[in-house]
């Protein structure tokens, strides 16, 4: 049941941070949809791979992103 | 409506690629362009994991009461998850060159619209001389 709630959260926080005006809240939105990607291999009997992507997709790849928007711009557009 | 995990599993890593191909397609900001080749990967990681499982099976580690014949019914598939393993971390660092080149386009135009990227500069380079 924890399965699906988080297959949710996944697609619709992908679906948010896209439609962000500040790039910010999209670097935290694409954070969110990672770890909850995490969650679902965890439930799809892959631990391993599930600690791998809690720490590069949740965690270092939102900050190369957030890195990125403080040496550009922040606002979109 | 009952959904059985796998396909479940499976319509969210359909999801997840339509977005990111979306996103990279039709939004014009390039950060946010990288950020659905990003959601695209994560798909398909998804896509990889989601076929090794096994409905009511167990993780594939072996303990030492475990029988082998029961294990090797029961365990899920784990060359797939192997696999992945592997593609997460170069998308990570294909990710930091897609940035690090936005970064010094930006530096050089000032700008992180592809439209104004893409424009054509010749007239300009003409009326600076």
């Amino acid at each position: 049941m924890l399965g699906y709630l988080f297959m949710i959260f996944a697609v619709v926080s992908a679906i948010l941070a896209l439609v962000q005006r500040d790039l910010l809240k999209a670097v935290i939105l694409t954070g969110v949809s990672g770890a909850s990607v995490a969650f679902i291999f965890q439930i799809l009997l892959a631990p391993d791979v599930a600690l791998t992507q809690a720490i590069i997709v949740a965690a270092i790849e939102p900050a190369f992103i957030a890195l990125t928007v403080k040496k550009t711009t922040r606002e979109d557009v | 409506m009952i959904m059985d995990l796998q396909l479940a599993s499976l319509l969210t890593c359909g999801f997840l690629m339509i977005i990111g191909m979306f996103a990279a397609i039709f939004i014009d900001n390039v950060i946010k362009k990288v950020i659905g080749i990003a959601f695209i990967e994560e798909g398909v990681n998804l896509f990889i994991v989601t076929i090794g499982y096994k409905a009511g099976g167990v993780v594939p580690i072996i303990l030492p009461e475990m029988d082998p014949s029961w294990f090797a019914s029961n365990a899920a598939y784990p060359l797939p998850f192997g696999l992945v393993l592997t593609s997460i971390v170069i998308g990570a660092s294909t990710l930091a060159i897609m940035l690090a080149l936005i970064m010094i386009l930006y530096k050089k135009y000032g700008t992180l619209s592809a439209k104004e990227l893409l424009k054509d500069r010749s007239k300009e380079a003409v009326a600076d001389e």
